[in-house]
């Protein structure tokens, strides 16, 4: 107790050499919480928005459909696939589409298109593609609407209520084509994703290709991501080797990669954080030990154990961390929690951004506890560097340091 | 015949500056009983210093040994000889004998807290040390906010806390006028007679040397005289 103390006052003794490191420390620290909270922020969104816009948590297909997504590759029977999904309570949402590549023209222009037969509904509940809309609706009952995005109205110079034609080839090989009245227009964030994918109803596009009543995926988002590969299992268990169920880390595996790699390497940061603040916390303790020579001697020569000066100094510099960890720590979050409010407006960073589809605001993602066992590194690591000016202090003669003026 | 505290058989010293040996002490025979109150007096430079640090045990002879109530210190580990200074003895500086972070209560309790005395009865020892030695006033100052003659005096206060057998101190004067020698002198007679508290100090003021009932001289490495005053 006396040797907190004692460590606690002897860290305030130059109180601006002290005051100087700690700054070091909270600068550093909120710095690296800022910044992993913004990239944290930055591949969440990314990745939401993917799963958010399409991809979901899990989708069915029928066996071999990713090798040739054809109508004969639909699935059969979706019934059989919906009551499989009804029936497991993990499953927050289903949606089942029917997709088909075509051409989509208006009086002026032509686009190539993923025309996306939904219903609008259950859709809704899996994807932000209904918040997504900028103008005009959502799908309602009749058959004949279509969901544009602003970017396909623009290269097709139609606007809400205009007329465009969709084409498509049909099972029997011939081109279906229909006449569809635009009733909305979306904008995801991902440009990519807008450039190509229209939204017509569920039962237009099945006789648009000559699917009956087929569809080629379903797409469900779950209650907890937590239980992705569970539920993923369970239903190749359920639905049998007829049909493919892939989890969105099967879908899209180098992004998945790549945000849980991110992630997992955040601590790297701090590590980095921490061999710069070991030299600053060697250079301070070596000093304080310097100007403390001869009380040192006083210590042993009273009878202070070497042992327990070695811990005193290790005790200092902990405190030394602690302080700057725990206010850096403090503030770094704050800032984030403020931050996180409005999110940070990249914008001006022009379509840089958007190709990677976060959306022009990135929202910091903060993980207070994943900051603290950051800050705990950092801690341990000024521990470690007082590693040598402790020894040095317990290798000093008592005589000698009596002696030393 | 009793056994002296502290003895000294054929203590020798030879310090090597830059590879030039300096023989600090010559063989020196000499034993310390309960009890003594002895002064080591001597010119600069005659091992005054380099025989107290050796009988304290903090430093290590070049030939010859130290005994402490009879048992050899030869031989004894570093931690064995950091707890004998804390149990047995009590060291007094010339100066910054006090932590500068700690107050002169806190300084007491301090080496009581070495030695893993209680707390309750650390606050308690070192304000009765403090009140037998007149300084309870000072218990909450800071060493810099006490005079030299001040901080000697606790310095005492931290040396009689433990109980020590003997105490040992190098000038503890040396940095005070001679008024405020004379006071601290006062006090650690006091303590000497009235609870029989061995001390062994060194010095080379006359008026210091004066008061001590038993007197070494030494000169250049080697004692001249022993002189012992039974009335004073
Ligand atoms: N660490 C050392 N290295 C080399 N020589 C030393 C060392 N310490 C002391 N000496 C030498 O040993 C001799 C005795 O020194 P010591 O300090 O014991 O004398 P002293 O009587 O205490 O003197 P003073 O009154 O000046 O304190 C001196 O010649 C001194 O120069
Ligand atoms: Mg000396």
């Amino acid at each position: 107790m006396m040797l907190l103390r004692l460590a606690w006052r002897n860290i305030w003794r130059n109180r601006r050499r002290s005051l100087i490191i700690l700054t070091s420390v909270v600068v550093g620290l909120i710095a690296i919480v800022f910044i992993e909270a913004v990239v944290r922020g930055f591949m969440r969104q990314s990745l939401d928005n993917q799963l958010g816009t399409h991809t979901a948590h899990i989708q069915v297909h029928r066996m071999g459909y990713h090798d040739n997504p054809a109508i004969d590759r639909f699935i059969a029977r979706p019934e059989v696939v919906d009551a499989a999904l009804a029936a497991d309570a993990r499953i927050a949402a289903s949606s089942r589409r029917v997709l088909a590549t075509g051409l989509l023209s208006s009086a002026r222009n032509s686009s190539g298109i993923m025309l996306v037969g939904i219903e609008p509904e259950r859709e809704a509940r899996v994807t932000i593609i209904q918040r997504s809309i900028v103008a005009g609706r959502n799908l309602g009952l009749e058959p004949r609407e279509i969901l544009i995005s602003e970017r396909m109205s623009r290269t097709l110079d139609v606007g809400l209520g205009d007329k465009v034609v969709a084409m498509s080839s049909t099972r029997e090989g011939k081109v279906g084509s229909e006449l569809f009245r635009v009733v909305g227009l979306f904008r995801t964030s991902i440009m990519e994703f807008d450039r190509v994918h229209a939204y017509i109803p569920h039962a237009t596009a099945q006789s648009l290709i000559g699917a009956g009543a087929e569809a080629a995926e379903f797409a469900m988002v779950l209650h907890a991501t937590t239980d992705l590969n569970a539920v993923r299992d369970s239903l190749r268990v359920v639905l049998g080797p007829e049909y493919e169920v892939q989890s969105y880390e099967d879908l899209i595996p180098t992004m998945a990669a790549m945000v849980e790699l991110t992630e997992r390497s955040m601590i790297i940061y701090y590590v980095i954080l921490g061999l710069a603040m070991i030299f600053g916390i060697i250079n301070t303790m070596m000093m304080s030990v310097y100007e403390r020579i001869r009380e040192l001697g006083v210590l042993k020569a009273v009878g202070m154990q070497d042992r327990m000066l070695f811990w005193m100094v290790l005790l200092e510099a902990a405190m030394l961390g602690t302080v700057g960890t725990s206010v850096g720590l403090v503030l770094g979050n704050a800032l984030n929690a403020w931050i996180a409010v409005s999110g940070l407006n990249f914008s001006w960073f022009s379509e840089g951004l958007s190709s990677w589809g976060t959306g022009a605001i990135i929202y910091p993602v903060l993980d207070p506890l994943g900051s603290v066992r950051g800050g705990l590194l950092i801690v341990a690591m000024c521990v470690l560097a007082a590693l040598q000016p402790a020894l040095k202090a317990v290798r000093l003669h008592p005589m000698d340091a009596i002696r030393h003026l | 015949m009793t056994i002296p505290i502290l003895q000294a058989e054929a203590l020798e010293k030879t310090y090597h500056d830059n590879g030039v040996p300096v023989r600090a002490l010559v063989p020196i025979d000499v034993a310390f009983d309960q009890g003594e109150f002895t002064v080591i007096a001597g010119p600069s430079g005659s091992g005054k210093t380099t025989l107290l640090n050796l009988l304290g045990a903090l430093d290590a002879p070049t030939g010859g040994r130290v005994l402490f109530n009879g048992r050899p210190l030869e031989g004894l580990s570093k931690t064995e000889l950091s707890k004998l200074r804390l149990h047995q003895f009590g060291f007094i500086f010339q100066a910054y004998n006090l932590i500068p972070v700690f107050t002169a209560v806190e300084n007491i309790e301090f080496v009581l807290t070495l030695q893993g005395v209680a707390e309750r009865d650390r606050r308690r020892r070192a304000l009765e040390v403090m009140k037998e030695l007149d300084i309870e006033a000072l218990a909450h100052k800071r060493p810099n906010q006490m005079s030299g003659g001040q901080q000697q005096r606790v310095a005492i206060g931290r040396a009689i806390a433990t109980n020590p057998a003997i105490i040992l101190a190098d000038e503890p004067t040396a940095n005070l006028d001679s008024a405020t020698g004379g006071v601290l002198l006062d006090l650690m007679t006091h303590m000497n007679q009235e609870h029989g508290i061995t001390f062994l100090f060194s010095s080379h003021d006359p008026q210091v040397i004066e008061r001590g009932r038993r007197v070494i001289r030494l000169h250049d490495g080697r004692i001249e005289r022993d002189d012992r005053r039974p009335g004073a």
